[in-house]
């Protein structure tokens, strides 16, 4: 009996660090051949997310596993959890959707063609960091797989190499290098003070104190600054204003959560009573909300809206920090479901929308809002597209946005943290406003009609395909919940 | 076929639709056509069917969990099933209305798509089991109207477009802060699980008074509430079907709806009597239905006195709630249906006669009833109903507010009713005359601001018949009131569900 | 291992770091950092760590000081970058970057004498540690204040260099040469490489299309 539960566990094992390392392979295999139609891209890519649905399911069933290797007298450890298989699908959907979108990409526009072949180690690349990070449970496996996401991150931003792209682009790579070495700092005081690197240990021996609390604070800067969570978030964008949209959907949805996702684990490991520090996470992301929606609103390109409301958007995350310290369990339940619910939702709508604004942008030739005008006209698909993404960003229902604000709200009104249903309805106004700013635009019928470009249908589609699933799990989320539930808040 | 089934396939139809027409390309007319009629005529069948099975005892249901202890209900019951009855029939008019209207305009597919999800929005919300399903549909109508609304894509219709939004999205959001309270306070409470809140401890009873406002203060927007109507007379730039729907079913009836909801299958009349809810509501609605007279006697174009008309109009369906009895409560519902015949007709005839003859403005319509007689008499039932002259429906809903009045021991009520008659009079009867007693240019004098040539009726028959079969139903509804499965002994029906036990 | 034999090389590796980040003369500049580097190569083949020591003197001194020159233009016979650093920040700005770099000095200051306060770096051998510490809070603040107060992006780039040797020295002073921070300091080093090795790929590409060595005036011309 107990034989074939190791053999099982084995196999899990197996099948987990194939679903990890397989993008990397096959990232290299393409920057050799790259691809040129999007179906095999699709056959391809799509046994990953079928092997995560399959390790869900036997988490759910049997709970999380961990494991642990030795490489050269170091211990690493690692463990899968609910959370951490949820967020490994989102990932490997979206990267799907990403390299399906980029081979349309390639063939809608003139790209350069060592650009286009060196897109696909990068996006290897950022695979394997994204999935290191879900999985990882110590804290030197974060620490390179950090690294790797940001440099993979940079490279890709820099592949259109026109000038702008490449300040911006040198501009992240500065903030990015002097993020992780404030990162370092904090891991080194940790390890100095307690001498372990696996959180789990961490979690154990560390206790509250200022030289937890200086290295949590270099720890939560450096993550900051990646996560471009208000005020370190100036370098977020400039550096989209002239990425891929492939490109941009990616780093949008995923890259600047896993910082996030990190922080939230220290932090609930380190010092999950820490009021204070919650409570100026929690301001931070306040203001977050209300900056990024402001600039959202004023800004006259469409790449650029989309990018500022990432900024908006990821203040809610912070939202959990002061909800999570010190309230009562129902508070906590609720307001844990509801970071992870708008981390998944944001991050399919958001990638809905870099990819449809990229469309827009791409068949209209026009960048400017105002060159949208009669776009319900010319272009209604990637509007439409634009206009159910957006619904998300907004929280109206059916979305992922609205049923994570109902938690969020559930949350601050049971903990009678009145500040953030303020914040939260202000966003949520701001929201609206940006988004019908650009829908407006689509319905003036007296502009004049331009040419438009026809795309890949593919491209409308993998949008499509994507806002429809954030508008899906608004109602369809008791499944990832009930994962959530289970397991995962340490 | 099992009950979760039905009322999938009949929420389905119009989201189907909706999909189907998106999916269509701008130019295949005919297809959408059909589509429209057909699933608009299957959509009636279903309600139908119903209602038939409603009323031999049978339930419907289709819920599942969509959070930890909340649940999404699609639900059957007498009231709901009133309101979706309503809303499929209008459906079917708005639509051959809007085919007819909509004739060689451009982006056809955009407007039926919307149209299409607009009424699964409005079946949604009439077919709602909790309040969290009820603000899903909410919200999504507030997201299908705002492309009706500015389809034209004139500065104006952009501009009301905008003030339309500015009222309806912080209103949503108000009414989601309203639930989650109520439903951090209670948890989930399902349509007609009154007992509820009335058993909740008397200290969370201010709490209770407080969730409520706020609650009213969402639905109010959409429901047209002095002094939140600021949007409706604004959104009169959108095209006459979509007034139509907007005024008669989809908007400020899914904000009444949700106020008759909140009253009746949430707190609990008994309970909102208690609390002194129901004086409020009624001084509300008794100022909402003044002042949107006043105001609609102000206007000289034909569209905005119809806005003002409505916000005033819908406001009987408020006071009928706030007034304490069984017969208030009949007047409330009973208007809800009426409320929505009559005024469907008032606005398909006033597309009419803009469509037909170019005229918006009031004293434009000089002796138009000759040469759109029928429209005109479509147009003449409609207005009389509102002024309350039987045997038109809308007799009925005074006479039921009326007596509900002395009933509830609020006389005074009376004399609001009574003066908001004078006043509709006041602006409708003068409209009368000029369209039967003025010489127009049918006889002789002056000339229309545009005429288009007639076809072979007055005007097109797509836009000829919905305004006479809405006219004739509201007739219809006044006449035969003591037929099984008329407006008002349906809800004689749900009323007495609601008093007795 | 005396305290006192440890005090010079570590009080060499301040001088090499302020001369390699004051120097506007960018040859020198990078010449005075790849030297940092093999001190800091000797440091780690004192602490025991031989490997660190190889890796350190390879990708540390070798490669990133020829991503250096290549971000020069002085490897190859392409067109080279003006060889003094002639840009300045005005003088508003400058005032406001000595903040930075204190509160960092005084956080990682605090915590480090948080952490050997507490008698855990005791024993003797671990005394002898202290002069990397101060050495590696020293650096650290030096290499943050000139990334922060440098427009010149060559300039950044040896800052961020110096910055990290500060956080590796901090890293190996406060819990020695385990095989924890040896592996910690592997990663942070072929990160800095590649950090630099892009980053000066970057100023190349820059300076050939329109001429230019910084990013901008600051965060005010995002755009």
């Amino acid at each position: 009996m107990s034989a074939s539960l190791d053999a099982l566990l084995c196999v899990q094992t197996t099948v987990l660090w194939l679903a990890l390392l397989a993008p990397s392979l096959l990232g290299l295999w393409a920057w050799r051949f790259p691809p040129q139609r999007m179906l095999p891209v699709l056959l391809a890519g799509l046994p990953l997310p079928l092997a995560t649905l399959w390790l869900l399911h036997r988490v759910s069933v049997g709970g999380e596993f961990e494991g642990a290797w030795s490489p050269g007298g170091l211990l690493l450890h690692w463990r899968l959890d609910g959370l951490a298989g949820l967020l490994l699908l989102l990932t490997q959907l979206l990267l799907l959707a990403s390299a399906t979108y980029a081979v349309g990409h390639r063939r809608a526009t003139t790209l350069a063609e060592c650009a286009f072949a060196g897109f696909w180690p990068l996006l290897g690349g950022l695979a394997a960091a994204l999935g290191l990070i879900w999985v990882a449970a110590d804290l030197l496996i974060l620490y390179a797989a950090l690294e790797l996401m940001g440099l993979c991150a940079v490279g890709m931003m820099l592949l259109p190499g026109k000038g702008e792209a490449l300040v911006a682009g040198m501009r992240y790579l500065l903030y990015a290098l002097v993020g992780s070495l404030a990162w370092l700092l904090g891991v080194a005081l940790l390890l100095g003070s307690s001498g372990r690197l696996d959180l789990a240990g961490l979690a154990a021996t560390t206790e509250p104190g200022p030289v937890t609390g200086i290295a949590m604070a270099l720890l939560a800067t450096g993550l900051l600054l990646k996560a471009a969570i208000f005020p370190l978030h100036g370098w977020l964008a400039p550096v989209h204003a002239s990425a891929w949209p492939s490109v941009s959907a990616l780093h949008g949805a995923l890259v600047v959560k896993a910082s996030f996702f990190i922080l939230m684990q220290l932090w609930q490991r380190l010092m999950p009573e820490a009021v204070a520090a919650a409570w100026l996470l929690g301001l931070l992301g306040s203001l977050a909300v209300l900056w990024g929606g402001l600039q959202a609103w004023r800004a006259s390109d469409l790449k650029q809206m989309v990018a500022w409301s990432t900024v908006g958007q990821l203040g809610y995350l912070m939202l959990a920090f002061p909800l999570l310290a010190g309230t009562s369990v129902a508070v906590a339940t609720l307001a844990w479901q509801a970071t992870w619910l708008q981390l998944a939702g944001h991050a399919l709508a958001k990638a809905a929308m870099f990819m449809a604004a990229g469309n827009l942008v791409l068949s209209a030739g026009e960048s400017r809002l105002t060159g949208l005008a009669g776009a319900s006209r010319r272009l209604p698909l990637p509007l439409m597209t634009f206009g159910i993404a957006a619904v998300t960003l907004m929280g109206l229902p059916p979305s992922a946005g609205f049923t994570a604000k109902w938690l969020l709200l559930q949350a601050a009104i049971l903990a009678g943290q009145w500040l953030w249903v303020a914040v939260l309805m202000a966003g949520t106004l701001l929201a609206a406003a940006y988004v019908f700013r650009v829908l407006r635009c689509a319905f003036v019928e007296t502009a004049p009609c331009h040419e438009v470009r026809p795309l890949p249908a593919g491209m409308d589609l993998m949008a499509l395909l994507l806002a429809l699933g954030a508008l899906g799990l608004g109602l369809g989320a008791e499944w990832p919940l009930a994962l959530l539930r289970e397991g995962g808040r340490p | 076929m099992s009950g979760a089934l039905i009322i999938l396939a009949t929420l389905g139809t119009s989201l189907f639709t909706a999909v189907m027409i998106f999916l269509l390309p701008e130019r295949a007319f005919r297809a959408r056509t059909g589509l429209n009629l057909g699933a608009a005529l299957v959509k009636l069948g279903l309600v139908a069917w119903m209602v038939w099975g409603l009323s031999r005892g049978r339930e419907y249901t289709l819920a599942f969990p969509v959070l930890e202890g909340l649940a999404f209900v699609l639900r059957t019951d007498s009231l709901g099933i009133m309101f979706a009855g309503l809303s499929s029939l209008l459906w079917l008019f708005t639509t051959v209305y809007a085919i007819g209207y909509l004739e060689d305009s451009p982006n056809r597919k955009r407007f039926f798509g919307f149209f299409s999800l607009c009424v699964a929005s409005t079946l949604g919300i009439s077919l709602a089991g909790n309040l969290f399903t009820l603000l899903v549909f909410y919200e999504l109508l507030t997201l299908s109207t705002y492309p009706l609304v500015v389809h034209r894509g004139t500065a104006k219709a952009l501009a009301a477009g905008k003030v339309y939004l500015r009222f309806t999205l912080p209103a949503g959001l108000v009414l989601m802060i309203g639930m989650v309270a109520l439903h951090a306070l209670a948890g989930d409470i399902r349509f007609g699980q009154q007992e509820i809140l009335a058993e909740l401890a008397p200290g969370r009873r201010p709490l209770l008074v407080g969730i409520f406002w706020v609650l009213i203060v969402g639905f109010g927007v959409k429901a047209a509430l002095v002094p939140l109507h600021g949007w409706l007379p604004r959104a009169m730039v959108a095209p006459a079907p979509v007034s139509a729907l907007l005024h008669a079913v989809a908007v400020v009836k899914a904000g009444a709806f949700g106020i008759v909801r909140l009253v009746y299958d949430i707190y609990g009349v008994e309970l909102s009597a208690e609390l002194g809810l129901l004086h409020g509501l009624v001084a509300v609605a008794s100022v909402t239905i003044l002042y949107g007279s006043l105001r609609a006697l102000a206007q000289q174009e034909l569209k905005p006195r119809l806005a003002y008309s409505t916000v005033s109009q819908v406001s009987y369906i408020v006071l009928g709630i706030g007034l304490f009895g069984p017969l208030g409560t009949i007047a409330a519902l009973s208007h809800l249906l009426h409320q929505g015949l009559m005024k469907s007709t008032l606005f398909f005839c006033a597309g009419n006669y803009a469509e037909e003859l170019g005229i918006h403005r009031i004293d434009e319509l000089d002796g138009a009833g000759r040469r759109m007689p029928l429209t005109s008499l479509a147009f003449s039932v409609g207005a009389l109903g509102m002024i309350g002259v039987p045997p038109v429906v809308g007799f009925l809903s005074k006479w039921y507010l009326g007596t509900g009045a002395i009933q509830a021991d609020m006389p005074w009520v009376i004399v609001v009713l009574l003066a908001s008659s004078l006043l509709n009079a006041a602006y409708f009867l003068p409209i009368l005359g000029r369209l039967w007693f003025r010489p127009g240019p049918d006889h002789g004098v002056g000339e229309w601001p545009a005429e288009r040539r007639p076809v072979r009726l007055e005007t097109l028959a797509w836009l000829l018949v919905p305004a006479v079969a809405t006219a004739l139903f509201s007739l219809m509804a006044g006449v035969l009131a003591g037929m099984p499965f008329s407006p008002l002994e349906w809800t004689t029906r749900v009323v007495n569900t609601e008093y007795l036990p | 291992m005396s305290l006192s034999g440890e005090l010079f090389p570590a009080s060499l590796l301040v001088i090499l770091a302020v001369a390699c980040l004051l120097d506007r003369h960018l040859v020198r500049a990078c010449l005075a950092f790849i030297a940092f580097a093999l001190l800091m190569a000797l440091a780690w083949w004192r602490l025991d760590a031989p490997w660190l020591a190889l890796v350190e003197a390879v990708l540390g001194a070798l490669l990133t000081g020829m991503a250096l020159f290549h971000g020069l233009g002085r490897l190859g016979g392409q067109s080279s970058l003006p060889s003094r650093d002639r840009e300045r920040r005005p003088r508003r700005q400058v005032m406001a970057r000595w903040p930075a770099a204190l509160v960092w000095l005084a956080l990682a200051g605090a915590a480090v004498w948080g952490v050997t306060g507490n008698g855990e770096l005791a024993a003797s051998a671990e005394v002898s540690r202290r002069p990397l510490l101060a050495a590696g809070l020293a650096i650290m603040a030096l290499g943050l204040w000139a990334f922060a107060h440098h427009l010149h992006l060559l300039r950044r780039l040896l800052a961020f260099n110096v910055l990290g040797s500060g956080v590796f020295l901090l890293l190996a002073g406060l819990a020695g040469p385990v095989v924890e921070v040896q592996g910690l300091i592997l990663v942070g080093l072929v990160v800095a490489l590649v950090g630099s090795v892009l980053g000066a790929a970057l100023l190349r590409r820059l300076y050939a299309l329109d001429g230019r060595v910084t990013l901008g005036d600051g965060p005010k011309s995002i755009r």
